[in-house]
């Protein structure tokens, strides 16, 4: 077994090369600025390399047990890009955020033909300024970080996870190949110091998420699946696309710089007109919305699960989700008042912030009923993402009317959730896959041995599981610690930020936001049922006796999965009260420009966070910070605990903490809930409140009609009219062909006869 | 002195003759002659113009076309040939192989 891990570790040697690259050229004396580029060139090269050369060498054995069918060579790029990207964060925290970016990358010119009165000439239009440059703040410059490290880690953990299933084999070129195409879209839009480039890499990542859903596209679920995404992104994106044409039509320019210099003025000096902007970032919001699975555009999200296990699931939940966001944060120059921001347009953060409401609780509620462990993780993505919106949205809100401190906060606030729901997150699809496939393989096991093969098992049913947490020791810690971040048990990452935003959003309410009653109401409530639904997933699979005699051959087996999963506890687990001291939240917000600590030494500052946090100046915010605690840490979990919690079976032990939880959770007594589940109301949140029937009913009557009167249109005008010609040639043709007769006489005589004809013919013109 | 006129006019009768031997003739050799009856037809039409422009384009141009006939009577010799080594015959009434 060590040999074999060891084995399995030398192939880390290949990516040494990779990882040399940044290294050299910052002893070199280059400047992290000029070779930005290496962030997604390394990726979009490899996409074709490994798309190629899984081709060409498909089955090999070099290609699948050196290079893990190409696994190696992705990872090696997203090293590079990893490594040239925090090179680039380095700087731009070492400058104190003021960087010189190199000359824009000019690639697309479009010259215009004009007619000027006399004649048509070219003309290079404004149009010809889209060049590639980059866009260096601290959102993208933290997105950036969040993008490349947690794409490395899947990638990492993917060469564990895809190559160690039979049903993977000879096509994990392809999977590679469609994930380092998928990192390089992040990357870019991330970077991207345009709204076009923006829409470009963020449809290219619509693409790879497409193709990546339907990996297993024999699978009639996994294609419909894939289907589905793609086309309900698209209604977003139709949106999105229009509502940058009107951004276009406004400013004359979609260039970040050109746009945010100054928002009230639009082309040629003209005042910006507040309703016509307001539509523009309206309709953006629908793309954002489409992107980032909100209600009403969120159906597509818990289907993306059927992707192969863990890995497009965590893309579906830790990066490509957060486009949305990034978009909707970077509506903030439109709206702040302060800095040239254009008055007028407070709908729009209410908007935004119920948006968010509604979709955290709908989502929560969701996942009450949801048994499949992925299928939780999916809701908990949507509801805690739906809380970053509510943070937007009310960031907006304060920025419109004046506000700028309290958006300035809040704004902070909602990305610092974003980055530690990310970490947090990746890290909990990664651990529920870890479970996954140690499940799967266990079955595997007792199916070999005995004869009774079960076909319907399913590895992601947590009915099945129960109790490992004395088997899984690392995967347990790791979803203990994702589980109490997403909850945001007092200290542990997610409780920094989801704090703020709670309470800045009654903050809004308190300050004259009244619409903002409704979203503060239900991101309250949210806190509470995500404390129910993230404990009841971790009792179900970790706590309790077995549920299924296979949980007795669960054991951890690869070695490439446990590593991302203990490094991404530890950021977890501290990074948020870490980040929270050296003031990550002013910092994300621009109202710092660097991390440090602002009191004079390191006691003090924890001392004031945590004042902070818990006894704010402000009673009002106390008792909603208290109301957050009780509900989140207090009354989800101990609910949670009394249904699905209970003590390991005797003489079973897990590492000590875990093995704590678990006999703590068995503490508090039991609750039957059968009747509870048998409710209406339980058969709603099964079938996801029916917004899924109801779409399809309405596709049924709409557009299904219409596609089958345009199938019926092509295949019998559109084609008929061209068959129609085919057969009339055929036709034709058959008689034509009996002039040819084959004798060289009758050829000289039709090319006599054809001679005379043209002379007759020019002589009977010329007279 | 010959009139030019009477060389054109020689050439007419001359091309006259192998057009319609070419075209009423089923012996592949005598269409081969006869193509090259017209061939020569032409020559003297160039004649007859070089003699009435007084200039010496015309007679290279029948130096020119006499070389490349000869080339083309090669060629056409080894087409018959090859054609008789296949169908052992050079009738063109039988070698009909392009029809339809």
């Amino acid at each position: 077994m060590m040999g074999e891990q060891k084995q399995e570790w030398d192939r880390l040697l290949y990516i040494v090369p990779f990882l040399a690259i940044v290294p050299y050229l910052y002893l070199t004396g280059a400047s992290s600025t000029d070779y930005w580029w290496l962030i997604i060139a390394a990726p979009l090269v490899f996409f074709a390399t490994i798309a190629i050369a899984g081709q060409i060498w498909n089955g090999d054995e070099t290609w699948v047990n050196q290079l893990k069918e190409g696994g190696i060579l992705g990872l090696g790029a997203l090293s590079v890009s990893l490594s040239a990207s925090v090179w680039l964060i380095y700087d731009y925290l070492d400058h104190h955020g003021h960087v010189e970016s190199g000359d824009p990358f000019s690639w697309l010119t479009f010259d215009v033909l004009t007619y000027n009165g006399d004649g048509w000439s070219i003309a290079t239009t404004g149009f010809s300024g889209i060049g590639f440059g980059i866009y260096l703040d601290a959102v993208s410059i933290m997105l950036l970080f969040v993008a490349t490290f947690l794409c490395f880690l899947i990638c990492w953990f993917a060469i564990g996870y895809m190559t160690t299933d039979s049903i993977n084999d000879n096509s994990n070129h392809r999977f590679f190949a469609e994930f380092v195409l998928f990192s390089m879209g992040m990357f870019g839009m991330v970077l991207a110091d345009n709204f076009l480039w923006l829409f470009i890499f963020w449809e290219i990542m619509g693409l790879c998420s497409y193709l990546l859903i339907g990996f297993y596209y024999w699978k009639e679920s996994a294609a419909y699946a894939a289907k589905k995404a793609f086309l309900t992104t698209r209604v977003g994106d139709v949106f999105l696309m229009i509502g940058l044409l009107m951004l276009y039509d406004i400013y004359g320019s979609l260039d970040f710089a050109v746009v945010f210099d100054d928002p009230s003025t639009g082309v040629g000096g003209a005042m910006v007109d507040a309703a016509m902007l307001q539509t523009a970032l309206l309709m953006l919001f629908i793309g954002a919305v489409g992107k980032s699975a909100q209600f009403p555009l969120h159906v597509w999200l818990p289907d993306a699960m059927e992707g192969p296990t863990p890995v497009s699931a965590l893309i579906h939940a830790a990066t490509m989700v957060n486009a949305g966001l990034y978009l909707v944060a970077r509506m903030v120059p439109f709206v702040d008042v302060s800095h040239h921001g254009v008055a007028g347009m407070e709908d729009l953060g209410l908007i935004v912030a119920w948006i968010g409401g509604i979709t955290a609780f709908m989502a929560a509620a969701i996942a009450f009923v949801q048994n499949d462990i992925k299928k939780v993780l999916a809701y908990s993505t949507m509801s805690q993402l739906a809380y970053i919106f509510t943070g937007l949205g009310a960031a907006l809100w304060f920025f419109n009317t004046g506000n700028h401190h309290a958006g300035a906060l809040v704004f902070g606030g909602a990305l610092f959730h974003l980055f530690n729901h990310a970490m947090a997150k990746g890290m909990l699809f990664m651990a529920s896959g870890s479970v996954i496939h140690e499940v799967h393989h266990a079955h595997d096991h007792i199916s070999e041995e005995g004869d009774d093969t079960d076909h319907d098992f399913d590895p992601q049913d947590m009915r099945n599981m129960g109790g490992l947490a004395s088997k899984l020791p690392v995967t347990a810690t790791a979803m203990m610690f994702g589980s109490m971040s997403i909850i945001g048990i007092p200290l542990i990452g997610g409780f920094w930020s989801k704090e703020i935003i709670v309470g800045k959003t009654w903050y809004a309410y308190f300050h004259g936001a009244d619409a903002l009653l409704g979203p503060a109401l239900l991101i309250l409530a949210t806190a509470g049922m995500t404390g129910f639904y993230m404990s009841r997933m971790w009792f179900m699979t970790f706590a309790g006796e077995p549920k299924n005699e296979l949980v007795d051959h669960v054991h951890e087996t690869t070695p490439w999965i446990k590593t991302p999963l203990v490094l991404l506890s530890i950021i977890t687990a501290l990074g948020g009260f870490g980040l929270a001291l050296y003031g990550m939240v002013d910092w994300l917000a621009g109202e710092a420009d660097h991390l440090s600590i602002h009191k004079s030494t390191f006691l003090d500052q924890v001392i004031y966070e945590l004042e902070h946090a818990f006894l704010p100046e402000d009673m009002q915010l106390r008792y909603v910070g208290w109301a957050t605690i009780a509900l989140s840490f207090i009354l989800g979990p101990i609910m949670a605990a009394r249904v699905y919690g209970g003590a390991l079976r005797e003489g079973e032990s897990a590492i000590p903490f875990v093995h704590w939880l678990t006999s703590l959770s068995g503490k508090f007594g039991s609750q039957n809930v059968d009747e509870l589940a048998d409710s209406q109301l339980a058969e709603a949140l099964q079938n996801r409140l029916y917004i899924d029937d109801f779409y399809e009913g309405v596709l049924a009557r709409t557009i299904v009609p219409f596609a089958d009167f345009a199938a019926w249109f092509d295949k019998n005008v559109v084609d008929g009219v061209i068959k129609q010609i085919e057969s009339n040639s055929v036709l034709g043709s058959v008689q034509i062909r009996r002039i040819t007769t084959g004798s060289a006489r009758d050829y000289i005589l039709m090319a006599a006869v054809g001679a005379l004809t043209i002379f007759a013919l020019i002589w009977g013109v010329g007279a | 002195m010959i009139e030019v006129s009477w060389i054109a006019g020689l050439g007419v009768i001359l091309f006259g003759i192998g057009l319609v031997g070419a075209f009423s003739r089923k012996n592949a050799i005598v269409v081969l002659m006869c193509i090259e009856v017209m061939l020569n037809a032409a020559n003297l039409n160039f004649v007859a113009g070089a003699l009435h422009h007084g200039s010496v384009d015309g007679w290279v141009f029948t130096a020119v076309a006499i070389a490349i006939a000869a080339a083309e009577v090669a060629i056409g010799l080894a087409i018959l040939l090859s054609l008789y080594s296949t169908q052992e015959t050079i009738s063109l009434d039988e070698a009909t192989l392009l029809r339809n």
